[in-house]
């Protein structure tokens, strides 16, 4: 096999006596240095291929992750260090990385990878060694059907991703919805999910179609979403579609009152890659930096100088598992995963995320809440759920011709 | 010429030492869950899995000259054929990995008959189609194949024997092209890879030839592919059609040798601990790595490891090896 043995992109143990800022650093400001041999965590995450530069931000907060824990004392008062290997965005390499991680380098503990294909191959060997796998980065509700006992949900199914945006496109008096989304894991089940809510809640769908991963024409797919005329277009997707369909729309003159895009709409490059063009585009978020949720403030701060850029919900998912590990573990009192697993079963705790970190008997995650964002001007103010919301929702949609 | 040197008894002994050392490697692969971790099994699974492709596509394209770029879509058709089985009708692997083989041979017949017609470029491409064509098909048909969601299977820690199946795999595949090269039809084989018109005239039945190899490379990719999906539990089109499975098993086969008994295996091997050196020093550099290294035998060894050896005498021109 061409790619065989992976490296190691080692995060150090820094022994640090709690002097960098961190949430829940005591604030006499001087956790214990974290003593003994360090536990050590490992997962495999997509640095390179298709979903590369998602996965990254996955990176980035799993290594702030393990700063600040070190800071504040590290796990059970030892320090921690993470391995953390590349896929390559593909299943089969996840795999023997996994075997990898818990037969070679006999780590303690696993954190989830990126996408949710790679997430449903590994969880097969996670299962297999009884090791608990926090998801933080896999949302594709399948992964959750199989009776597996040792993956938990992190963030919302994709399947319920557009409720709130329905909601918002209902409450508006829209009644025709047109669906398209890339044939892949994830954005189906984002699509089937948001087909079954459209008609639970006496939406009519008027067009519904898959196109490939990594197309780089769409317009064939946009004339046909024309003449089906619908009030509201969803697209089940991810980054670099999302941009395309937005961009193709435009070009010919595809107008609908709303428009919303999985993934690629809550991504700042969106905002950065289309410009004015971005505008009343909506999309479900995981995470947005406004959000007034425990210890936010301070994980986009510490994100932010770290790795000179801001997070986007990648990385807040990222964080957000590493952060209920912590926590399990705490629980759990020791590295036994069996305590762990119950710990992750039972736990009802806040993180960086909306909403709260609680599972079902699956392993599905119940209690978090998905926002919905649109972008206006160069801002994606949260217009969705009330209670969270920094902005209104700015409907309909201008006709393209009509902007300035 | 230096190959002069080796001749008679030299030769045979040179020809019986270099199988001995390849029974010994397969010897060495059988014993080795003894002694290593899951990781390296895991590893040299997915190494075997390379060579079987590689030995596969070298049974058309390297005896008769036809490059296949669609090669992985008779693993993704094994893969499926075996993963539906398995998940739809819970029946036992042997089962499952039959129906890869019966499959994956019938698409080769069907898909050979038309398209083996194409010569050179035209063959090549048109595979490249067939594969992707493939893929899509995969995807639609949603209600058998659990189209873009992929195909589940209820989990099963089948490791050691999908290992040894992997294993028996290469074995036979090894086994039918020692059995081919050292026949007439091996010959015949490459006439038609030298000359197809020549080796008509000569009264070799190309199209019959050529359909026959074909369906067999088909048939043994597909179970390669029926064993993966048995050992992952779990396949989506994109990963089991994806067209860097074709690239990496023809470059093994040209490192190796095309048209040669043990080519496919050096080639897997050699390629398997460059990549892990180059993995671990260039970590994303190493795709690029490997491209350019495919490059360069192409311009300074098209022959492989094996021609060279021959053309400098270290080997003998031993059709067995």
């Amino acid at each position: 096999m061409i790619g065989a043995l992976p490296v190691a992109i080692g995060v150090a143990a820094v022994a640090c006596g709690g002097e960098a800022a961190t949430p829940a650093a005591p604030a006499s400001g001087g956790a214990a240095a974290p003593k003994g041999a360090p536990i050590k965590v490992g997962a495999s995450v997509s640095t390179t291929g298709s979903n590369g530069k998602t996965g990254l931000y996955q990176v980035e907060a799993y290594k702030l992750w393990i700063d600040q824990v070190n800071a504040r004392g590290g796990l059970l008062g030892r320090p921690v260090e993470m391995i953390i290997l590349d896929d390559e965005s593909d299943p089969t390499i996840g795999t023997k990385l996994y075997e990898k991680l818990i037969n070679e380098d006999k780590v303690d503990l696993v954190m989830g990878p990126y996408s949710s294909s790679v997430t449903q191959a590994v969880s097969t060997v996670t299962e297999k060694y009884k090791f608990p796998m926090l998801a933080a980065g896999a949302s594709a509700s399948d992964i959750w059907k199989r009776n597996y006992k040792y993956i938990f949900g992190v963030y919302s199914v994709a399947e319920s991703y557009f409720y709130s945006v329905i909601d918002i496109a209902k409450a508006a008096g829209m009644q025709t919805v047109a669906i398209v989304n890339e044939d892949t894991v994830f954005p189906k089940a984002t699509a089937a999910g948001t087909a079954e809510y459209v008609r639970k809640q006496g939406l009519r769908i008027v067009f519904q179609e898959q196109y490939p991963a990594k197309a780089t024409d769409l317009s064939s797919l946009i004339t046909k979403v024309k003449a089906a005329k619908p009030d509201v277009l969803v697209g089940g997707s991810y980054q670099p579609d999302s941009i395309l369909l937005t961009r193709q729309a435009k070009e010919l003159d595809l107008n609908v009152k709303l428009l919303a895009f999985s993934v690629g709409a809550a991504i700042p490059e969106f905002g950065t890659g289309l410009g004015k063009d971005a505008d009343f585009v909506m999309g479900p978020s995981m995470w947005e930096p406004v959000l007034k949720t425990k210890g936010n403030v301070e994980f986009v701060e510490t994100y932010t100088k770290k790795w000179n850029r801001e997070p986007d919900y990648h990385s807040a998912t990222g964080f957000a598992g590493g952060q209920i590990l912590e926590a399990a573990v705490a629980k759990a009192k020791s590295l036994d995963r069996e305590k762990i697993r119950e710990a992750l079963s039972s736990l009802d705790i806040e993180t960086v995320l909306p909403g709260r970190y609680k599972v079902d008997d699956t392993g599905t995650q119940t209690a978090h809440i998905a926002v919905v964002i649109q972008w206006q001007g160069k801002e994606k103010p949260v217009i969705a759920p009330d209670s969270m919301a920094n902005g209104k929702p700015k409907l309909p949609t201008p006709e393209w011709k009509a902007r300035p | 010429m230096v190959a002069a040197s080796v001749t008679g008894l030299a030769a045979r002994r040179l020809t019986s030492g270099y199988t001995a050392a390849m029974v010994l490697l397969g010897v060495g692969v059988s014993l080795l869950p003894l002694m290593v971790s899951n990781y390296i099994l895991t590893f040299v699974l997915q190494a075997l899995m390379a060579c079987a492709l590689a030995g596969s596509w070298n049974l058309i394209s390297g005896f008769t000259g036809y490059v296949s770029f669609g090669h992985a879509a008779f693993f993704g058709l094994g893969a499926y054929a075996a993963g539906i089985a398995i998940a739809k009708a819970a029946v036992p692997a042997p089962v499952a990995i039959a129906s890869a083989a019966i499959v994956a041979g019938c698409a080769g017949l069907c898909l050979g008959y038309p398209a083996l017609r194409l010569r050179g470029p035209y063959f090549a491409v048109g595979m490249l189609g067939v594969a992707e064509a493939l893929r899509v098909g995969i995807t639609v048909a949603e209600p058998v194949t659990g189209g873009g969601r992929g195909l589940v299977m209820p989990p099963q820690d089948v490791l050691l024997p999908a290992y040894f199946s992997m294993l028996a795999l290469v074995v036979l595949i090894v086994a039918i092209t020692r059995a081919v090269a050292t026949r007439p039809v091996g010959l015949r084989l490459l006439a038609i890879r030298e000359d197809e018109v020549a080796a008509e005239v000569t009264g070799i039945q190309t199209t019959r030839l050529k359909l026959v190899a074909f369906a067999t490379s088909a048939t043994l990719a597909g179970v390669a592919g029926g064993i993966y999906a048995w050992h992952m539990s779990y396949i989506d089109p994109t990963t089991v059609f994806a067209g860097s499975l074709t690239v990496r098993a023809i470059a093994m086969t040209m490192l190796g040798g095309q048209g040669t008994v043990f080519g496919p295996v050096i080639g897997s091997v050699v390629l398997s601990v460059i990549g892990e050196v180059t993995w671990a020093r260039f970590p994303f550099l190493h795709n690029a790595v490997s491209g350019a290294l495919i490059v360069v035998i192409v311009l300074f060894i098209p022959r492989g490891v094996t021609g060279v050896l021959q053309d400098r005498g270290v080997l003998p021109r031993s059709r067995t090896l």
